[in-house]
């Protein structure tokens, strides 16, 4: 294999070149062109090796509108964001001959050696994923790197270990020396994505994250970025999905300069989407390797202790704690939260979205809301990754845009509020609504909200046709009395005994709070057969003596079991916490009176 | 590649042209070149399903075609030259002949020397333009399926318009003539940008070394229209979690204004890649965009006359038509989630398929739309069954009683946010016509509102006119009544459905495979092309059922509904629509028996809203289980073992089922055996 002549940081597309040329070397020995389908020679698993098997994730330069200032061209970076337009394919000239010499132009935007019409060519295929840094995520999930203040752009070209001293002992300290001696441990998957547990602390230092963030999220800059897609299949990415994207950094700079040559000759109708992505507010990123990001993924680090029932028994008696003090120790209506907050879509059929748990919590009024209503949003944005919050009124109904809309003049997908990445939680503060008229974009944005709280959908508008497209998003929707324009699947009064000030929470225990309400959402869920037989028979029961009982009914009591069971860390349902279930139901419902 | 051997490619197209015979043996392009020849047509559309059904086809040749397709229309044109005949009408000159006459007199006296710019491309002298149309048999790519292997190759591709651009000339041919020389220099753009020449480079000025300047000619030059459009992904293949993609699709001559924003196409093109010239060549780098020169268009339609069938759909109906059981399979197909309610779906479905429309004589219209309303309890699944309906209509409109008032009947004029142009809004039932309206909460809707749609289901015609409620009742051919039953079985199948979906994560497994909905819809349309009559000898059988429906009714002391003549022409109109079905021109007598026994079952549905009262007692409601129980069965006998069976799961005692025996064999409602006390309906 390829030794250390290239750095992979500083050089990318040395390495990526000449892998290239001893590929096409190999492939003439054992037949013509075997490099020259474009498929990948070897680049990428040097890259994944060098990556995470040997840790140098965290040497990787993130780009943002903070580094973008800085990082040179044709290095290294990484970028993280939401996948929020698709531009389609591009066909470049992926490999060309110079004399009698194959080279490669993957990963780049240019050729390395001038290129006349005549030579023989491959013409390739990449794909354009326009992509925006993951809208509502708060700050303390953000990934930093801790290059930013201590170097310079030079020092990159030379990764070795005593440049980043502070780096070597967070690596040694979190056990990534062992995972080095177990291969096993830093194994790949197929489709590139890391499995090591230590994964977190790879991609992320713990310094900025490990103060306490009882801070409220501020505007931040944002840096989209053009990332050009490789190789990997097209189901693997999809529309409003988190990647962080590892490649090669460009600023294909010739096509402001095109412009005006474009301007004079030709129509309107060219692919304006590259002339009004100026590489200067857009930077292009030639992905090597992407990995998918979900909720936990955003957590700086993990609990201490490896988890187990008790552990996750201890926390979820702490958060609730927590919650229940935060609304003013009404204790029904944080168990509510609790669950609704580790809601999760867990399968969609017939129109149906099993396992979402949107929230109504009633009897708040403008004054209260603005008690409990920013006590609780800034609890959330502390617990969760991705935070969002509507305040809707009938002007923001009449004005907002919600659902996405293809532009074709600029043909780009202009997002909408409801273009969130999946787990994101969203509150819809509708204390604030009074009576008025809707317009057309009122009624429109009103039923966007109800099929989203229904179905967990967004239509996304095409103008031709509308398109809609799955979502996963917790709803919690603070009303005075049960809201009837978004009808969520539970409605709770709210009943305060107290007002307490926001407590001070340590830094570790809202870092076991984030790993909680992370992690055992997506813990897996069964009904052994002799508990489905009880649940059958409750269900019947219930219909006998209540008619107006559903199977909607029915669904939400299924949902409430399995996140009281997952609150407790367990895969199972138990008649106790099913009858938990069945318990909370009746508080609720003594309280709807 | 192997370089192109020209002379024997035009050979091999010439030989087509001139050879090949249509289905009825008309030498169909030398036809057309005759039309070309007296100007009467421009455009050569050469068919490749026609090459394909070539007595001498060459497999090697249509493939050449097909992979550098380009070129091709280059070899065809100039097999075409060789072929036009002379024209067999007079048509005026115009200009263009005036001045090409000129210019073959000048070339003639030009003689050898001149250089090729001198010499007049054929492009200038053809009056006529060469499509190649890719093959019609086999399904269009999407957009997204377009790659980089398929670049020059001949494509055919279905999308939605999006935009397009104004019709413009483009140059296909500048002509100069030189200040000094006075020679007329040719110069052809292949590109959407040139090169324009300024020397002279006839011999005479290069002899001379005089650098003649020359004078660009725009009448004489060859100009050809010119559009360009974008068309996008339809939204049935868009692969979920992503993104329609978009391509751009250059119309040359002919082909430009057929298509405006919002058409549904199928093309069929040249996949190129952007040509670049000059300064933009030296830029453009890497990247090469793409477009499609298109070669074809067609417009897809929606309504149901005009589906057209595709090859595989035809075989699978022939297949499905053949099969005994295809009604039942139709029906259950219809919402497969939904459990149970096959009578109801089997009236849907009958619902899709319609009746004939007659015009008699006397110039009055008989409708042959079914009409069907349903009513129920809240969540029994009305609205699900509604939605789904629409779904397999080509024109279905849902909407709902509450959200409709004025608006979803009334047209409205509409500014189209798209190509600014005023369109007329329809209401619901402007856009469903010729389709299916399903309104859902018809009971909410405005009293205003449900006058117009009484009309328009009687007269077929939208105004304005007065009705009284009741009266709309009798407009539909069958009425539904779907209740929620408070027994114990259906309570405890919905709580293991809701159990199961939540275990694992999918609905239980239907049992059959439904059909596709496509499918559905190829049938449907398939289907309603017949008009099925009704022979002679059915007429006395219908009339003596109708007569006897009648008389019961007149027995009875509390009809439930009022058999008239519509009831006559509903029997009709189903039986009709059963006939359809089976791909027959007649009805048949099991087409009437079927009429009947959806009607006799749309009629118990309503009995059954007795037995929801409160104090109805236990001898009724063992009578109406017993009942149902025929009627699902599709039977007048029920052995005894069998009622025991099913009122006692209703919660019912052997004593009681007895005693409702004996009461209801007194009023002559069945027969009783007197053994195995076996029961038997007397025919209602």
């Amino acid at each position: 294999m390829v030794g250390p002549q290239y750095d992979l940081l500083a050089n990318p597309l040395g390495a990526v070149r000449l892998t290239f040329e001893r590929a096409m070397a190999a492939g003439i020995a054992a037949g013509p062109y075997s490099a020259s389908d474009g498929k990948d020679w070897g680049a990428v698993p040097l890259f994944q090796d060098f990556l995470f098997d040997h840790s140098r994730l965290s040497q990787v330069p993130i780009l943002n509108h903070e580094t973008v200032k800085w990082i040179g061209a044709n290095t290294l970076v990484r970028y993280r964001g939401m996948v929020q337009d698709m531009l389609g394919n591009e066909f470049y000239v992926g490999a060309h001959k110079v004399g009698s010499v194959w080279k490669t132009n993957k990963f780049s935007d240019h050729s390395q050696f001038p290129m006349d019409s005549s030579c023989e060519s491959r013409v390739w295929e990449r794909r354009l994923l326009y992509c925006v840094p993951v809208p509502g995520l708060n700050s303390w999930a953000e990934p930093t790197w801790d290059g930013l203040q201590a170097h310079r752009p030079v020092d990159f070209t030379s990764p070795q270990r005593d440049k980043r001293p502070r780096m070597d002992i967070e690596e040694e300290a979190s056990g990534d020396g062992s995972s080095e001696h177990s291969p096993s441990l830093k194994k790949m998957r197929e489709d590139g994505h890391p499995s090591t547990s230590s994964q977190c602390q790879d991609s992320m230092t713990v310094e900025s994250c490990h103060q306490p963030t009882m801070l409220a999220d501020t505007e931040r800059d944002s840096l989209p970025c053009l990332v050009k897609i490789y190789d990997s299949p097209e189901s693997d990415l999809q529309l409003n999905n988190v990647f962080e994207f590892i490649g090669v950094l460009t600023f294909d700079s010739d096509i402001p300069a095109d412009k005006n040559a474009r301007d004079d000759f030709s129509s309107s109708l060219c692919d304006e989407e590259l002339v009004r992505l100026p590489p200067s507010k857009v930077p292009r990123l030639h992905c090597i390797i992407h990995r998918k990001l979900e909720l936990p993924d955003f957590l700086c680090r993990s609990p201490v202790i490896e988890p187990n029932h008790h552990f996750v028994k201890h926390i979820r008696e702490a958060l609730l704690k927590h919650l229940t003090t935060i609304f003013g120790n009404d204790g029904v209506v944080a168990h509510f939260v609790l669950l609704h907050l580790l809601s999760k879509v867990h399968a969609r059929l017939d129109n149906m979205a099993v396992g979402k748990f949107s929230l109504n919590l009633t009897g708040l009024s403008k004054e209260s809301v603005s008690v409990f209503g920013s006590q609780l949003s800034i609890a959330l944005k502390n617990l969760l990754p991705l935070t969002n919050f509507i305040p809707l009124t009938v002007g923001y109904l009449n004005r907002a845009s919600l659902a996405p809309k293809k532009d074709y003049q600029l043909n780009r997908l202009i997002p909408g509020v409801l273009q969130l990445a999946e787990g994101s939680h969203l509150i819809i503060d509708e204390t604030q609504l009074e009576a008025g008229t809707l317009n057309s974009v009122g009624v429109e944005n009103a039923s966007l909200l109800k099929d989203l709280m229904e179905f967990q959908k967004v239509k996304y508008d095409f103008q031709y046709y509308s398109m809609e497209m799955a979502a996963d998003i917790k709803l919690l929707i603070l009303s005075e009395g049960k809201s009837n324009i978004l009808p969520a699947d539970i409605i709770v009064p709210f009943q305060p005994s107290s007002v307490s000030s926001l407590e001070v929470v340590d830094a570790e225990s809202l870092d076991a709070w984030r790993w909680y309400l992370a992690n055992v959402r997506s813990l897996e869920h069964t009904i052994q057969p002799e508990m489905q037989k009880v649940v059958e028979n409750d269900l019947v029961a219930a219909r006998q003596t209540d008619r107006t009982l559903g199977s909607q009914e029915f669904s939400r009591w299924l949902t409430m079991a399995r996140l009281i069971s997952a609150s407790f860390g367990e895969t199972s349902l138990s008649l106790e916490h099913w009858q938990m279930a069945k318990e909370l139901e009746r508080l609720r419902k003594e309280r709807l009176g | 590649m192997k370089e192109l051997n020209l002379d024997n490619e035009r050979n091999l197209a010439r030989d087509f042209l001139a050879n090949f015979a249509d289905a009825n043996g008309e030498a169909k392009y030398m036809h057309i070149l005759q039309d070309v020849a007296n100007h009467k047509t421009r455009a050569i559309q050469v068919d490749l399903e026609d090459l394909i059904n070539y007595k001498d086809l060459d497999e090697e040749f249509l493939r050449r075609v097909t992979e550098n397709t380009r070129r091709y229309i280059g070899v065809f044109a100039s097999a075409i030259d060789d072929l036009l005949p002379e024209p067999t009408e007079a048509f005026p000159d115009d200009d263009h002949d005036i001045l090409m006459t000129q210019r073959t007199e000048e070339q003639t006296e030009n003689g050898e020397g001149a250089t090729p710019n001198q010499q007049i491309p054929q492009e200038v002298k053809r009056f006529f333009e060469v499509y190649i149309r890719a093959p019609s048999k086999g399904r269009p790519f999407t957009i997204r399926e377009v790659r980089s292997s398929y670049i020059g190759q001949l494509v055919k591709i279905s999308g939605i318009v999006t935009r397009c651009s104004d019709v413009k000339p483009l140059m296909q041919v500048a002509v100069y003539t030189c200040e000094d020389c006075g020679f007329e220099i040719y110069q052809e753009v292949t590109a959407r940008v040139f090169m324009p020449l300024f020397e002279c480079i006839s011999k005479q000025c290069k002899t001379n070394n005089s650098k003649g300047n020359l004078i660009l000619q725009l009448r004489a030059s060859k100009f050809l229209k010119f559009q360009e459009a974008k068309i996008q992904e339809l939204a049935e293949h868009v692969p979920k979690g992503h993104i329609p993609r978009s391509m751009t699709v250059h119309f040359r001559g002919e082909l430009t204004r057929k298509v405006t924003p919002g058409d549904v196409v199928e093309l069929s093109g040249i996949f190129l890649p952007i040509p670049y010239t000059g300064f933009r060549a030296l830029r453009a780098g890497l990247v090469a965009d793409t477009f499609l020169e298109a070669m074809s268009v067609t417009h897809f339609k929606k309504k149901y006359e005009d589906y057209e069938l595709r090859g595989d759909e035809e075989e699978q109906i022939a297949r499905l038509a053949e099969d005994g059981d295809i009604y039942n399979k139709l029906a259950r197909s219809l919402a497969p989630e939904i459990y149970g309610h096959e009578d109801i779906k089997k009236a849907l479905l009958l619902l899709l398929v319609g009746a004939p429309h007659r015009k008699l004589k006397d110039g009055m219209k008989i409708r042959g739309d079914l009409h069907l309303c349903l009513m129920g309890d809240p969540g029994v699944a009305k609205s699900q069954l509604l939605k789904h309906i629409i779904n397999v209509a080509p024109r279905g409109v849902y909407t709902t009683g509450k959200g409709s008032s004025g608006v979803g009947l009334t047209a409205a004029v509409q500014k189209d946010p798209v190509t600014n142009e005023m369109v007329l809004e329809g209401g619901a039932l402007v856009l469903a016509d010729m389709g299916i309206c399903a309104i859902d909460e018809f009971d909410k809707m405005d009293e205003s509102d449900r006058t117009a749609i009484h009309e328009v289901m009687e007269q077929q015609t939208v105004s304005i006119a007065k009705a009284v409620p009741p009266a709309l009742l009798s407009r539909f051919d069958l009425l539904w009544l779907i209740l929620d039953r408070a027994d114990m079985d259906s309570d405890l199948e919905m709580a293991r459905h809701v159990v199961y979906v939540h275990q694992n994560k999918e609905s239980p497994a239907l049992g059959f495979t439904p059909l596709e909905p496509s499918i559905l819809r190829a049938y449907i349309s398939a289907a309603r092309r017949l008009s099925p009559y009704v022979p002679k000898e059915l007429e006395e059988y219908i009339a003596t059922a109708y007569s006897s429906i009648r008389q019961e009714e007149a027995k009875s002391n509390t009809p439930h509904s009022y058999t008239t003549v519509r009831t006559l022409l509903s029997i009709l109109r189903i039986s009709a629509a059963l006939a359809r079905l089976r791909f027959s021109e007649t009805v048949a007598q099991s087409d009437v028996d079927e009429a009947l026994r959806l009607m006799q079952m749309s009629k118990f549905s309503l009995y059954s809203d007795d037995r929801q009262r409160p104090g109805l007692d236990a001898i009724s409601d063992i009578y109406s289980i017993l009942r149902d129980e025929a009627a699902r069965a599709n039977t007048m006998d029920l052995s005894y073992t069998h009622a025991l069976n099913w009122i006692s799961r209703k919660g019912y005692s052997e004593a009681q089922l007895k005693e409702c025996l004996e009461e209801y064999a007194a009023l002559n409602v069945w027969q009783i055996h007197p053994n195995t006390f076996d029961i038997r309906f007397i025919d209602a």
